[in-house]
């Protein structure tokens, strides 16, 4: 840590000279992402996912970062997102747009249900009350005929303006800003407050006038509307959905993009969707055209390296940086937002910040 | 016109009667003492007085109106402002999110609109970073503003918790030892700000504290319970003087600790405090075997955090 210290710069005076770096970071920043970026029909789909993915770990950060409550069922959500809203487009054939709000509105009602239930149970058992929610609305809404289009899958098509996948991701990208929006608002305001007080200490925030059981609520509608809406974007990325692909995986890997990520930054779930959209597609190539080619053939490998390199991810976070990702750049982060750029780091969240886990250090 | 009328307070948790038919009045602008023993059942009373727990039979009532069944959010809105024993505070944010955070009910605009970022709430942000701003220069603490409050001193932490539940906009204000982790200075010293506050706020409240030079200089009033039972009440000259309290603290009738009480460096209440046994103590040694009693009854009954 002394090292650490030692190797501190010295803070930036907040004058209008000291922006002129930091912008110029940011602009670099924003030329090496939205023009240099390899984006092209191939790729769009996977940054789409991306986005998506970005979508849902905000989503789960305010349950799991800003409340302290795990949830393993945002795979429920995420899919009755995706099924009513390819429902309503393709049977009841409403208009594109509104589709969206169907699919925020029905997460969001499941989410309530999920938010009474956590009003009474916290912890490690409403982690597995969810993840029964989720691995039943699977085994059961989601095989229901008519909802699923007698099994088949139901279709979710793009209306002709979004069929370029490099639009579709734009798209994404809007909501994935909207989303964005909302959480640094929820932060800033006195909603967020109240989430962190009600996190750490429910009775001082009963004694400063906050409804306790409004808010947890609250967080919970406001995930799931996210994960619902989140849902319905991937019903248009895949244009057909069915149950197999909003399994259990689909809520372990939401879990894990958020905490390895990094609980309670913004930034961090954001790369830590896009770490996990991308992997399975950077793992296939370089074990095919590098591994299989010359080393030995193993086809299935990239699939174990995808689950072994989330443990591993994992892992890393849980025991070493609890903060995840968002820890890491934080110092980063921190300057561009017009701070002083050092090391050290006082603010610790992470796994050991949810209720009922520890680490031994 | 009494501010809070308390009328045959009882609550048991389990085997233990921690307050039986306590009752108190606390009036208009007053300051009004809430003392005895460890164990007594004040931070009990208070938890019962804010909604924080049910009592098992009597009524609150505040200002004319019977809220014994409020939730303790519902009564902060009304008006009841309090600190904990332990400190109540957000400990990972900073003072003034946590001067800010108190300002919840009070804040002008509603929750959706803030999440969108319409209507007032920038400008509301704004009136109450001020407010939080005027708050930390009321009390001294401007220096904290931005740092963590985590790590702060016991004192610090006592003296800013008095400044949340300011922000809160109090009508009546519990306060629940806000001297402990002070030296006798700095609790002079808040005693003198307690009734500027007072002054300042029209506030009414009141005050579990065992600093006796304290309660002596601020409090108009004063209740003296002792295993859940209300002891004495009076001005505190004339609880100083009663036979039975002085009997709670020390166990027994002595004379020459009674005269003891009336000097405000002897600290005797909080000299109860003090584990009984590694030092000589003036007190006869049946006082000790008295007071391990009800410490027994303190460690059973859930303290607030």
């Amino acid at each position: 840590m002394a090292v650490l210290e030692a190797t501190q710069t010295r803070a930036l005076p907040r004058t209008m000279l000291g922006w002129v770096p930091r912008l110029a970071v940011m602009a670099g920043l924003a030329y090496l992402l939205l023009v240099r970026m390899p984006l092209d029909e191939k790729f769009a789909p996977i940054y789409a996912d991306a986005a998506i993915y970005a979508i849902v770990g905000l989503s789960l950060n305010i349950v799991l970062g800003y409340t302290g409550q795990l949830s393993l069922g945002h795979n429920g959500f995420f899919g009755i997102g995706a099924f009513s809203a390819a429902y309503a487009l393709t049977v009841r054939e409403v208009p594109f747009a509104l589709t969206f709000v169907i699919a925020g509105a029905c997460g969001a009602l499941f989410a309530l249900v999920m938010g009474v239930v956590a009003l009474r149970i916290t912890g490690l058992y409403l982690a597995l009350i969810t993840l029964v929610f989720g691995i039943t609305l699977e085994n059961s809404l989601f095989e229901v005929s008519w909802l699923t289009n007698s099994g088949a899958g139901q279709p979710a098509n793009r209306p002709e303006w979004l069929y370029s996948d490099t639009r579709f991701f734009y798209f994404c990208l809007a909501f994935l800003a909207v989303a964005v929006y909302l959480d640094f608002m929820l932060l800033r305001t006195k909603s967020g407050r109240a989430l962190l007080a009600l996190k750490e200490n429910e009775r001082v925030a009963e004694a400063f006038g906050i409804n306790v059981t409004a808010f947890k609520l609250l967080a919970f509608v406001l995930s799931g509307t996210l994960a619902g809406v989140a849902g319905a974007l991937f019903a248009y990325r895949i244009g057909i959905v069915t149950a197999s692909g909003l399994g259990f995986n689909l809520a372990l890997l939401f879990v894990l993009l958020t905490v390895v990520g990094g609980l309670g930054s913004r930034v961090g779930v954001m790369l830590g969707g896009l770490l996990f959209a991308s992997l399975d597609y950077v793992l296939h190539e370089t074990w095919a055209h590098h591994v299989n080619d010359f080393v030995f053939r193993w086809d299935s490998a990239p699939q174990f390296a995808v689950g072994f390199l989330g443990a591993l991810g994992l892992l890393l976070t849980i025991v070493k940086y609890p903060g995840g990702i968002g820890q890491q750049i934080r110092p980063i982060t921190r300057w561009l937002a017009g701070g002083p750029f050092t090391l050290h780091d006082d603010r610790d969240s992470g796994p050991a910040a949810v209720e009922g886990s520890s680490v031994r250090a | 016109m009494s501010v809070l009328e308390v009328r045959d307070l009882s609550i048991r948790f389990g085997g233990l009667q921690a307050l039986s038919d306590l009752s108190l009045d606390v009036n208009e602008y007053e300051i009004v003492g809430l003392i005895g023993p460890n164990g007594a059942g004040k931070t009990t009373a208070f938890n019962c007085i804010t909604g924080f727990y049910t009592p098992n039979s009597g009524t609150v009532k505040y200002r004319g109106q019977d809220v014994t069944k409020a939730p303790p959010h519902v009564k902060a809105r009304m008006g009841f402002g309090r600190t904990f024993q332990n400190v109540g505070m957000v400990k990972s944010a900073t003072a003034l999110e946590n001067l800010k955070t108190a300002q919840h009910a009070k804040a002008p605009y509603d929750v959706a609109s803030g999440l969108f970022g319409f209507g007032k709430t920038w400008q509301g942000e704004r009136e109450m970073t001020e407010r939080a701003d005027a708050i930390l220069d009321l009390l001294g603490l401007q220096h904290i503003r931005d740092q963590r409050v985590g790590g702060q001193s016991y004192g610090t932490l006592k003296l800013l918790e008095l400044g949340c539940a300011l922000a809160t906009d109090p009508d009546v204000l519990l306060l629940d030892e806000p001297t402990s982790g002070m030296g006798p200075e700095e609790s002079d010293e808040l005693g003198e700000r307690l009734l500027l506050l007072r002054k300042e706020f029209a506030l009414t409240m009141l005050v579990i504290e065992h600093h006796v030079p304290l309660v002596l200089r601020v409090c108009d009033h004063v209740y003296v319970l002792n295993f859940g039972r209300l002891l004495a009440e009076g001005t505190p000259a004339e609880v100083q003087q009663h036979p039975e309290v002085v009997a709670a603290y020390l166990g027994g009738e002595a004379p020459e600790a009674l005269a003891a009480t009336v000097e405000p460096e002897q600290d005797l209440a909080a000299e109860a405090e003090v584990e009984p046994a590694p030092e000589p103590r003036k007190a006869p040694r049946k006082a000790a075997a008295r007071k391990a009693a009800p410490r027994k009854k303190a460690a059973a009954e859930k303290e607030t955090s």
